[in-house]
């Protein structure tokens, strides 16, 4: 029971040293092994999505920026559409006045031509009736010249 | 077979056979043959639980080795430190070694532990890897100086600890060892059936298992207090 025996102790030391060895080589380097293994991928999966954040990230203020130059483009096309719009009304509003202005001008000659021609129609028609009342009344008994004087006379009472 | 003959028969440790190597005759007593059988089954169980390991999708025995690693590892190294990280290799080794050695006398075995020329190595080893823990760690010229310290009166006492500590270590866990196989041999004569189940559970399983813990964590302890 307690007798010291060399040999013993001697097996058990060299025992444990086997067994410890053999623990290291089965046991702890395997599983350090893996979590370490574990532990590097993690860091790789973390920092693959931190990457992944920041891209999105540029991406997204790319978008940004674009939605805003599309936005002051709008902007500007609108703003230059409404002024041509504003100079083509401006343009037809004139041409129309114009129109409207030669129309009524050549609506105002025209009457005005007929009206001298009525005018003018008018006097020729009197002078005729005229004459040829004269005529009547007169009959032969007067000449020609005496015609005419007659006539001058009336024209000259008729047109004042 | 009166009760003191069986006694002494389960305490005896017997030699198996002997190996002739070389005029030499070295005799293989009953605990390393033991000591053979919890390597193996240690041996064995290691390569078991760490058979296919894999970084995701994990199984159940991966699990659970990495789980025994974690635990171990923190056990220890909650007294060893960051410094003495090295050690816990070593330390949980023999934890689980002695763990095992304790509580293999359930499975019909005679406990290795139960001759004290085993837990003598164990201790031995344990002051030779403190010492040399010490020196490795703090060069000779420190380690020398820690025997004088914290004054040079001590010196003899710090010297004498050199020779207390393993043999303390040592007959400790042969004492308890010892002690409960004869308290559990005595409960199951006087008390037979039922009870002596369940004081085993206290002297076989936990005080075998806390015995380890203790071996364990006093030879971290010293580790410790040497590599400061």
């Amino acid at each position: 029971m307690i007798n010291i025996s060399f040999w013993s102790i001697l097996w058990t030391v060299v025992n444990l040293l086997i067994l410890v060895v053999a623990f290291r080589i089965f046991f702890f380097k395997p599983i350090a092994n893996i979590i370490a293994k574990r532990q590097e991928e993690a860091n790789e999966v973390y920092a693959r999505a931190t990457d992944k954040e920041n891209e999105a990230n540029d991406l997204a203020a790319q978008y940004e920026k674009k939605v805003a130059e599309a936005e002051s483009e709008k902007k500007q096309i609108i703003a230059e559409a409404r002024k041509s719009a504003d100079g083509q009304y401006q343009k037809i509003v004139a041409d129309a006045k114009d129109d409207a202005k030669s129309i009524h001008d050549a609506a105002v000659a025209e009457a005005n031509h007929e009206k001298e021609q009525i005018i003018a129609s008018a006097k020729k028609e009197i002078a005729d009736i005229v004459v040829e009342a004269t005529t009547k009344v007169v009959g032969s008994k007067t000449g020609a010249d005496v015609d005419s004087r007659l006539f001058d006379e009336f024209l000259g009472k008729a047109g004042e | 077979m009166t009760l003191a003959e069986k006694l002494v028969e389960e305490l005896n440790c017997e030699e198996v056979f002997t190996l002739h190597i070389g005029g030499l005759d070295i005799p293989v007593m009953e605990s390393v043959v033991v000591t053979w059988i919890v390597m193996a089954v240690l041996i064995l169980l290691a390569i078991f639980l760490t058979r296919g390991l894999k970084t995701q999708n994990i199984s159940k025995r991966q699990a659970f080795a990495e789980l025994i690693y974690e635990k171990l590892n923190a056990i220890v190294g909650a007294t060893l430190g960051e410094e003495g990280k090295a050690y816990t290799g070593y330390l949980v080794t023999v934890l689980l070694y002695i763990g095992l050695s304790n509580i293999i006398g359930l499975f019909g075995f005679k406990s290795p532990t139960k001759d004290v020329n085993v837990t003598a190595a164990l201790a031995l080893m344990s002051i030779i890897l403190v010492e040399a823990a010490g020196v490795y760690h703090l060069g000779v010229r420190k380690w020398l100086h820690k025997f004088v310290e914290p004054v040079p009166i001590v010196t003899p006492f710090n010297i004498l600890d050199v020779f207390t500590r393993p043999l303390s270590l040592c007959m400790r866990l042969f004492g308890n060892v010892l002690g409960a196989f004869v308290i559990m041999e005595l409960l199951k004569i006087v008390v037979p059936p039922v009870i002596p189940a369940v004081f085993s559970l206290y002297f076989d399983l936990f005080d075998g298992l806390l015995q380890a813990y203790v071996f364990v964590f006093l030879t971290s302890l010293y580790i410790k207090e040497a590599i400061e």
